[in-house]
């Protein structure tokens, strides 16, 4: 079944006016349930655009985007994904238990029924002796990981991503990449994560779609056959090292088509 | 016990500074043989503002009265109108020239103002330029934390599909609170300088400001500075209730 199905989207903004952005041209893409997706591409290709498309924050300028089989608007007042970003963005007046219990108050369930599923969920990212902290006394991949335990806290079955792990320390990240890659198997949810890091997106995903700017589009999807299981072992293996050359030359290509482009105009 | 050697630590480079402050000042007025009008000694003072007790008592309790229902009702306009500014941002450009205009106005302007509008024994004149003072500096501030959230919290929220109002709850106004506690500490001291100096422009003669002007008036500079001494210890008592009052939230967990 598909997850998420983008259908020949196209996102302008300041349409009609001097400073028109053409975010994204003509862009499908469709995304299997369980599967994990990478989209990857230098700054102003449109990859947060596109994962703000899905999420209902942005609409489309044209096209369609399909998520858990409905419209993206209903998908996002039905809840049925959950998002982090760069930024944890916790809020600091909340303890981590009531940072976690955020999505599930606004569905308007009740406390204990709340306060279980809080547990379960600190369970979830392993950090059950967390609860009552506050996020500012927790270490920025902490912070990450109850951001990641509170997009998930009402069981969504997808999972949006923009660059979570992008100000984390290069050893916190990889350890974040594997507990992503856990949890995510524990719990069956399609992920689609927006990176700049290539072995990042490899490591995590089973595609990597990668973009290109102006105006923002699909020129390369390299599928990743490391199978399901994936440890540090991973890291050192030939099929990794081949998957992240794929990408790398897909990201080189359109480098230089741009180079080439810009030469052109002088 | 460590914690209080510790504490005394902090404070005894100040007390010390502060006692050798204060006998520098009598030994010179001594050695100098400054006259009264020039320069009053501390015993001097100290002897008024004992002497004086009820009567200072009496003026600091008007003054302080003034200031309290001004920095209260202030604060609860200031509040009311940064909901009504934030949630409606054309209001905003209507209100604040006309905000600015009337904040750029000298209090003794108003007050001469305000106390032809009520009669000559009304302390109401002082009370609304305290109003008017702590209204601006609440209105600035907590606008400013009602808007200024988190663009992440902000599409966090909108991806849970939340309605406006539980935005405004669940962000807004707790990001707001850490605000309106640093306006009051600007503002509670405003509050009581503001209550004094409105005294100086008519009306009854009973508060701390009317008191310290005609002291001074007569050549009563011990009275006049003990006076003064009841101000600087009214302003402090504010400002000191607002930081109590700011530590007290920020256990709440606030990141300072």
């Amino acid at each position: 079944m598909t997850a998420v199905s983008i259908r020949n989207v196209s996102k302008v903004f300041n349409q009609g006016k001097p400073n028109q952005v053409d975010a994204l041209s003509n862009v499908a893409l469709e995304v299997k349930q369980g599967e994990f997706v990478s989209l990857i591409g230098p700054s102003g290709c449109g990859k947060s655009t596109l994962l703000r498309l899905v999420a209902n924050l942005l609409e489309p300028t044209s096209g369609e985007v399909v998520v858990n089989g409905k419209s993206a608007a209903q998908a996002r007042l039905d809840q049925d994904y959950g998002m982090a970003f760069q930024q944890a963005g916790l809020f600091d007046w909340r303890t981590v238990r009531k940072n976690i219990e955020l999505p599930l108050e606004l569905k308007g369930w009740d406390k204990s029924k709340r306060s279980a599923r809080a547990d379960e969920m600190l369970q979830l990212v392993q950090l059950p002796e967390f609860g009552d902290h506050y996020p500012w006394q927790l270490s920025g991949g902490m912070q990450q990981r109850i951001a990641i335990a509170r997009a998930l806290a009402a069981h969504p079955p997808l999972l949006l991503m923009d660059e979570p792990f992008g100000a984390l320390d290069e050893m916190t990240r990889e350890y974040m990449q594997g507990e992503l890659l856990r949890i995510c198997a524990a719990t069956g949810t399609t992920v689609v994560f927006v990176t700049h890091s290539i072995p990042e997106a490899v490591y995590l995903s089973n595609r990597v779609v990668v973009m290109s700017p102006r105006p923002g589009r699909i020129t390369k999807v390299v599928d990743v056959s490391l199978g399901g299981e994936r440890s540090e072992d991973t890291r050192n293996r030939t099929a990794f090292f081949e998957a992240i050359t794929a990408v790398r030359e897909g990201l080189r290509g359109m480098h230089a088509a741009h180079v080439g482009l810009g030469n052109d105009d002088r | 016990m460590n914690r209080i050697t510790t504490n005394v630590g902090k404070v005894l480079p100040a007390l010390v500074f502060g006692v050798a402050f204060l006998g520098f000042w009598e030994w010179a007025v001594k050695f100098f043989e400054l006259k009264p009008y020039f320069l009053t000694a501390p015993s001097s003072i100290w002897e008024q503002f004992t002497g004086n007790f009820s009567l200072i008592r009496g003026a600091a309790t008007v003054s302080g009265t003034n200031a309290l229902v001004g920095l209260v009702a202030g604060t609860v306009l200031g509040v009311a109108m940064s909901f009504v500014l934030s949630r409606f941002g054309f209001l905003n450009q209507l209100i604040t020239p006309l905000a600015i205009a009337l904040n750029a106005i000298p209090i003794f302007v108003l007050v001469a103002v305000l106390n032809n509008m009520y009669s000559i024994t009304s302390e109401i004149p002082r009370r609304i330029m305290v109003t008017l003072v702590v209204y601006f500096i609440v209105l600035v501030n907590v606008a400013r934390g009602l808007t200024q959230v988190s663009p992440t919290h902000v599409e966090l929220m909108r991806s849970y599909a939340a309605s406006d109002v539980a935005i405004l709850r669940k962000v807004r106004i707790p990001n707001a609170v850490p605000f309106l506690f640093t306006a009051l500490k600007i503002a509670a001291p405003a509050a009581v300088i503001t209550a004094f100096v409105s005294e100086y422009f008519g009306g009854s003669q009973n508060g701390l400001g009317s008191r310290i002007s005609s002291n001074i008036a007569n050549s009563k500079n011990a009275a006049a500075w003990a006076y003064v001494l009841a101000a600087c210890l009214l302003g402090l008592l504010f400002y000191t209730v607002s930081v109590v009052m700011e530590n007290l939230n920020r256990k709440g967990g606030v990141r300072q």
